[in-house]
């Protein structure tokens, strides 16, 4: 596996945020990370260290107030609205702790979700995609049930087919296992290390669980805006 | 399963959501669906009235031709004998119903005394219209015999005292308006015999006349010999204005320009469909409060339903939906709910117009229709785009963090 390439680099990047007395918090201190094609990380930290905000940039969620987002060696912070939701659609998939599935859309909607949203043609069936995700997570007798009426942890694994069908180059978990019992989350952490050695799919987990972070390749611990160790 | 356009997207997700609350999404119609059928039926009554009115003309022959004293239609033309006692105004006589006799294009001629009276017979007093004219004037008027016969030119030239009744004064005096026929009449101390009864009009004049050779009248109903009006009836349409023009020729040598007026009953025509014109703007003015009110109550409910939805939308931001899609997703359901509850109401109004319809000439035009639905359609884009763009400019961090 060739780990030379980036998946994505933040160049000195810098978040602050304007509070309601008129001060100004500074949540990100120039912040340089370089995430290569492959990667298993974890990035952990107390709350109010700034691990989300970190992961709003990468996820472009959020645009750093200073500093560069660098993908395939494109700065994109400075990209408008359009183009930062397309990349959003097409470049990460998100899985987050509390799962954020549409319970009025069925299981196998709402993994094709994200395909609705795209600009460019398909090279592949989506329904076909999402059918063999679903076999392989074992929710497949599922897709026609809504994710309201399934277990936590089979919404979770709804979760990540949805983020893996648009085949992103990233996928971005925030605390993935914190709504999940201990041995359903292992679980979660099974699949990914499965996702990421079997498919080579890059993936970034947010985490305050030293259990869960020490299953990654590589964590990244963040306190006070800043990155304080890098491990691999 | 082929994946579904961005269009059947947007109605797939709006129903979805219309679905999962069906009372709500009733109630939200309501409003549209009130204002839509109130707006269709006022409308529909507006061009009721003015068909009925104007069926009402055309019954009496769009070809008609009336030649009134004073300024016409417009003036102080109107009340019978009392009406030729306006100073300046002409008295027509038998004369001016000769000199018109020899213009060409005309298919009828006939002098009109008009008189309101009480009319007697069979022990009965009933309020009726005598009118005294010619032959002709059955003609012009297309009147239809319900049994007996009408009288005819000999009747006139020996002021037979004759009379053909109308349906609804017959049915007043006798037992039935058929049996009126062969009885004797007793009007202004004049003894009348009715040799026919005519179907009924519609027309509440032609349906409570008395009508008898004018020539009749040249007794003590009117010693003056004169006439309060003289009809005639157009052969083409084409030809009303040069007859007309023609007929004021030949009576601008005995009267002077103001005496009398040559009215058309398309005039009269113009006149009332301007009037229902205005009538039914107004109308449809006030039936377009309640489509306002209709649209801001799918306003209230869409800024509700926004703020419920925060956390999806901050989902769907999240994986990929620009500012447009999420825009076009409220949007969608708004103009939706709109256009439903105009559908629903436009098909109500179809419903009740068909059941009016028994009884009033109540009608549905295309533009009723087009401009409900426009005006719906128009009301969830209008009312619907505030809220739709408070969703889209939702933050995707804020939105997905929102409990």
């Amino acid at each position: 596996m060739k780990e030379t390439r980036s998946t994505i680099s933040l160049n000195k990047v810098t978040k602050e945020f304007l509070l309601g007395d008129g001060s100004v918090f500074t949540a990100l201190k120039e912040i340089n990370l370089d995430i290569k094609e492959g990667e298993f990380s974890a990035i952990t930290g107390p709350s109010g260290s700034g691990k989300s905000t970190l992961m709003h940039m990468i996820g472009l969620l959020d645009r750093p107030t200073r500093g560069g987002v660098i993908i395939n060696g494109r700065d994109v912070s400075k990209l408008d609205d359009n183009a930062t939701s397309f990349l959003r659609n097409e470049f990460v998939g998100f899985v987050f702790q509390q799962f954020n599935l549409l319970n009025k859309l069925t299981i196998k909607e709402n993994i094709l979700l994200p395909t609705t949203y795209t600009r460019k043609r398909l090279s592949y069936d989506p329904s076909e995609r999402a059918e063999y995700l679903m076999d392989m997570f074992g929710i497949l007798s599922k897709k026609d049930q809504y994710p309201n009426k399934v277990s936590g942890g089979q919404q979770q694994r709804v979760a990540v087919a949805r983020a893996l069908i648009m085949r992103p180059q990233l996928i971005l978990a925030d605390e993935p296992t914190g709504n999940l019992d201990h041995k359903t989350g292992t679980e979660i952490i099974d699949l990914f290390e499965e996702l990421n050695k079997k498919e080579g799919i890059t993936i970034i987990m947010v985490t305050h669980e030293m259990e869960v972070a020490e299953r990654a390749r590589r964590q990244i611990r963040v306190l006070d805006g800043e990155i304080v160790s890098d491990k691999k | 399963m082929k994946i579904l356009s961005g269009t059947q997207q947007l109605f797939k997700s709006a129903f979805a959501d219309f679905r999962r609350d069906k009372v709500r999404t009733a109630l939200t119609s309501l409003g549209i669906m009130i204002g839509v059928l109130s707006v269709v039926l006022l409308i529909a009554l507006g061009l009721g009235l003015k068909n009925y009115i104007e069926g009402q003309f055309e019954s009496l022959g769009a070809n008609l031709l009336m030649v009134l004293p004073g300024s016409g239609f417009t003036g102080e033309g109107g009340g019978g004998f009392g009406g030729q006692g306006i100073v300046g105004g002409a008295q027509f006589d038998e004369k001016d119903v000769r000199d018109l006799s020899r213009l060409s294009g005309i298919k009828y001629l006939t002098p009109v005394v008009f008189k309101s009276s009480l009319v007697q017979a069979n022990g009965e007093e009933k309020a009726g219209y005598v009118m005294g004219a010619n032959e002709d004037f059955f003609g012009l008027m297309s009147y239809k015999i319900l049994s007996g016969d009408l009288w005819g030119k000999t009747e006139v030239g020996n002021r037979s005292k004759v009379a053909v009744l109308g349906y609804n004064l017959a049915d007043d005096l006798f037992d039935k308006p058929a049996d009126g026929l062969g009885k004797t009449l007793r009007v202004s101390g004049i003894r009348l015999k009715v040799v026919g009864v005519i179907k009924k009009t519609g027309d509440n004049e032609q349906d409570r006349s008395v009508v008898i050779p004018y020539t009749t009248t040249f007794g003590s109903l009117n010693p003056s010999k004169t006439f309060f009006s003289i009809y005639l009836g157009v052969e083409s349409k084409d030809e009303v204005e040069a007859v007309s023009s023609a007929a004021e020729k030949i009576l601008l040598r005995r009267y002077d320009e103001d005496e009398f007026a040559m009215t058309e009953l398309s005039e009269i025509l113009s006149t009332v469909n301007s009037i229902f014109g205005i009538i039914n703007v107004v109308l449809m003015a006030i039936g377009s409060i309640s489509l306002i009110v209709g649209g801001i109550g799918i306003m209230n409910i869409m800024y509700a339903t926004v703020t419920e939805r925060t956390r999806e939308v901050g989902i769907r931001r999240a994986i990929g939906a620009t500012k447009r899609d999420i825009l076009l997703q409220f949007m969608t359901e708004s103009v939706l709910l709109s256009f439903l509850g105009g559908a629903v109401g436009l098909l109500l109004a179809a419903g009740i117009v068909l059941l009016v319809r028994i009884w009033f000439p109540v009608a549905l035009n295309l533009t009723a229709v087009l401009v409900a639905f426009g005006v719906s359609s128009a009301i969830g884009i209008f009312f619907g785009v505030f809220p739709a763009k408070k969703a889209a400019d939702l933050s995707p961090i804020e939105a997905i963090r929102y409990e």
